[in-house]
């Protein structure tokens, strides 16, 4: 195993900064999606079901006639 | 087993939700043992030194934003030939993460870019080619975006998509057809690899993290397009329109 050194032999700046901006890409995607599910999923479900489970969206007898 | 009954939205909005974590939580680990084996086991560059650690992610980044788009064109085309519109949801699922991988790519090639050929960006046919590839994407994105009806929406964006897709092959082979910065291929399908195998299983590992990171998320969103069109469905029932 190597233990690669933080500078990346001078390189430092690209290597890290490459990753950094993918980083920040990735957790825009997830945390935009979350908001977005977090903003669609509880006007859906049925009154008196959870949110937190897709088992509400299963058993809702609306979203079969519409989508469909 | 009936299998057709999931290309309805409504039976594949469950299906969709436990499938989920089986893609997510093998890809978050993926993702940790491919940056341990490309940081930690691979060994540094004779030529490049550590700079080419970007690979792990640029490679993997660059060959998702293709595939996604052939995937998007796929769904996109199928769902306007059979009027599947399960399909199209899907399209549009697909279209911001393959974006988002089009970006990545030409951001981390634009940091490898700089130390190993002096410049952060250059017209070369392959970095053009996939500037218009993520122009494809934003097209299309903003395509559906800017028109209400749903239905209208995923047959526009597919004539897009399927015009757009002739731009994948000439991104692969533009090192082949023209002088580019870019080297040819050193990871072929029939021969034997140009790289070392600790560098060859990082990439290979990093590029599975990529695939099922994108399944999981683009099922999540599918499930949020689902629902938002069964929302606009049931708005438009109760305007009469």
């Amino acid at each position: 195993m190597n233990w690669p050194d933080l500078s990346m032999g001078g390189y430092g700046f690209y290597v890290w900064g490459s990753y950094i901006a993918s980083l920040i890409f990735f957790v825009w995607e997830v945390v935009s999606l979350r908001q977005r599910k977090q903003k669609t999923e509880p006007s859906a479900v049925a009154p008196g079901k959870s949110s937190s489970t897709g088992a509400a969206i299963e058993v809702d007898p609306a979203l079969p006639r519409t989508v469909l | 087993m009936n299998l057709y009954k999931y290309a309805s939205p409504a039976m594949f909005y469950p299906l969709a939700g436990k499938l989920i974590p089986w893609f997510a939580i093998p890809a978050a680990l993926l993702f940790a043992t491919g940056l341990f084996v490309g940081f930690f086991i691979a060994p540094t560059d004779f030529q490049q030194g550590d700079a080419y650690r970007i690979i792990f992610i640029h490679v993997p980044a660059a060959w998702m934003g293709m595939f996604l788009y052939v995937l998007m064109a796929i769904y996109a085309g199928i769902g306007w030939a059979f009027n599947a519109r399960l399909s199209s949801m899907m399209a549009s699922s697909l279209a911001i993460t393959g974006a988002m991988f089009t970006a990545i790519s030409l951001i981390t090639g634009a940091f490898w870019g700089k130390p190993t050929w002096g410049t952060w960006w250059v017209w070369d046919a392959r970095m053009t080619s996939t500037l218009i590839l993520l122009f494809l994407y934003i097209g299309f994105i903003s395509l559906q975006a800017a028109i209400d009806d749903a239905r209208r929406a995923d047959r526009a964006g597919a004539v897009l998509a399927l015009v757009g897709v002739i731009n994948v092959p000439i991104i692969y082979f533009s090192v082949q057809w023209w002088n580019t910065l870019h080297q040819g291929a050193t990871i072929r399908l029939l021969q034997k690899p140009t790289i070392r195998g600790s560098m060859l299983a990082a990439l290979l590992i990093m590029l599975a993290a990529c695939w099922l990171y994108s399944v999981a998320v683009v099922l999540i969103r599918l499930r949020c397009i689902i629902l938002e069109r069964e929302q606009n469905a049931s708005r438009f029932a109760e305007v009469g329109v």
